[in-house]
């Protein structure tokens, strides 16, 4: 499984395609035939998961938005943005960005 | 939240998700049943205009982008198209008859497009049935051969079918063929009339015994499956009834687009709400009355359906078949009535079986 850390990189993988519906998300991978349904946290990932900005900038921009209209302090936000991008990654929605990649 | 309740949101917000899109009435088939109106004169749609309505379907957030016709691969431009389609991220599925599918046409819809899904359409389990169907000899064993040529390629592909007069007879076959060719069979136990309204197809409508024998296959083939999905794969909330405003997404989820640029609530649905040649999408999105009057309409039909009792779902009530089969999208055709009346009975059969232990 792939480590998660705030300067990990990581995007969505090319066959990814999904919808945003009332702030959750309707996922699809090409290779794969189930439907995935993501929460809010998981689709704000897919949204910033553009494989430029590292994991922490994520954590940063979703603890500004959750804490100002949830207070959900940062702590939380942190361990849901990594648990989610580990379960993402090992379920092949994002994958990490190497130095190869940005070459 | 389930995608049940996710699509329900759609169609109460009207969020457009998936269209459909017949690129030409051209075909290198010629199917006796086939609700395609080869009358309908128009102006097609031109390359640049199909952009402009992908980039147009892309800013609404569409997801899925259905190739239909017609015969898709028959359009001049469908390779352009379709990587443009590929391009803009939608979820591609192409649906086409499979004649012209393989050789350098295959692999360049695999690398160029490369489709979520082809959808090719089977019509018997042997020659005879198929070719009867398609008026075109050697059209089934070119199929079997193409669809040994893509599966090679890699292309993922499922099978679609209409239970005809025809071909009821063979329906074990052609699960039996479709298994052996390791594909998904999807059989459709409605013939519709043709979409200007003609009854010819009605001709090979199914016998009754002859649904009656598709549903006790489907339930029989679905318990099967059910048997090895493990119950902690299926969503929690699966089961609760969804709370949604219309009976189904035509015109508020989902539309289809003909090769003349008339916009559709949905493919069996033919009531013109716009043209793309006259206006934007998301004008007639936005502002066409005819799209306001169906989804009133689909908001009525959830309480025609109810009114059928807690097993009003079993009609799968279509208001677009309602409405080419009597005019009235709010009628209860009697392939829906039948179809309630037979779904009932292989339920009740189901109910009395003993259940089985699971063997693997
Ligand atoms: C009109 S075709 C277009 C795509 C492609 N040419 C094909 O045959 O798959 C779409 C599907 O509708 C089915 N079909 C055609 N006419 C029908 C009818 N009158 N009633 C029910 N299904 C029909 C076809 O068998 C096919 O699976
Ligand atoms: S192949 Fe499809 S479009 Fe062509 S005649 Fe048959 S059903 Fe109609």
């Amino acid at each position: 499984m792939t480590d998660i850390h705030p300067s990990t990189v990581l995007r969505r993988r090319p066959d990814v395609r999904y919808r945003r519906i009332e702030g959750e998300a309707v996922v699809l991978r090409q290779s794969a035939a189930e439907v995935l349904v993501l929460n809010g946290v998981g689709a704000d990932v897919l949204d910033l998961a553009d494989g430029r900005r590292p994991v922490g900038e994520w954590i940063d921009v979703l603890a500004r938005e959750y804490g100002a209209d949830r207070e959900v302090d940062r702590e939380t936000v942190m361990r849901d943005v990594l648990d989610f991008a580990a379960e993402a990654a090992a379920a092949g929605l994002l994958e990490p960005v190497t130095a190869e990649d940005d070459g | 939240m389930s995608l049940a309740r996710l699509m329900a949101t759609a169609w109460r917000q009207n969020l457009l998700v998936s269209v459909l899109v017949e690129l030409t009435y051209r075909c290198n088939l010629d199917c006796f049943f086939c609700y395609n109106d080869l009358s309908l004169k128009g102006e097609p749609l031109s390359r640049e205009q199909y952009f402009r309505f992908f980039d147009e379907l892309r800013d609404l957030e569409v997801l899925h982008l259905a190739l239909s016709g017609g015969e898709p691969l028959a359009h001049p431009d469908f390779l352009a198209l379709g990587a443009r389609a590929r391009e803009l991220g939608f979820v591609v599925r192409i649906k086409s008859n499979g004649h012209a599918l393989r050789g350098e046409l295959a692999r360049r819809i695999r690398d160029e497009i490369d489709p979520f899904l082809v959808e090719v359409s089977l019509h018997g389990a042997t020659a005879a049935t198929h070719d009867r169907q398609t008026r075109v000899p050697g059209s089934f064993e070119r199929l079997l051969a193409n669809l040994a040529e893509v599966r090679a390629l890699g292309l993922r592909v499922k099978l679609n079918s209409t239970l005809t007069a025809w071909n009821e007879g063979e329906i074990e076959a052609m699960f039996a063929l479709a298994d052996t060719l390791g594909l998904p069979l999807q059989v459709d136990p409605e013939v519709t009339p043709r979409d200007d309204g003609g009854r010819e197809p009605l001709a090979v409508t199914p016998s009754r015994d002859g649904v009656l024998r598709l549903f006790r296959l489907q339930t029989e083939r679905g318990r099967a499956s059910d048997a090895i999905i493990p119950a902690s794969a299926r969503s929690a909330d699966e089961n609760v009834p969804v709370p949604t405003d219309k009976h189904c997404g035509a015109g508020s989820s989902g539309l289809a687009v003909d090769p003349f640029g008339n916009i559709y609530p949905c493919v069996q649905w033919r009531w013109p709400v716009g043209n793309l040649h006259s206006q934007s999408l998301r004008q007639i999105w936005q502002g066409a009355a005819g799209l306001a009057a169906v989804r009133e309409l689909t908001t009525r039909a959830k309480g025609v359906v109810e009114s059928h009792g807690p097993r009003g779902f079993l009609l799968n009530f279509c208001p677009g078949a309602a409405a080419a089969h009597t005019g009235d999208p709010l009628a209860v055709y009697p392939a829906a009535l039948q179809r309630r009346e037979l779904l009932e009975q292989v339920l009740a059969a189901e109910a009395r079986r003993p259940l089985l232990p699971v063997v693997r």
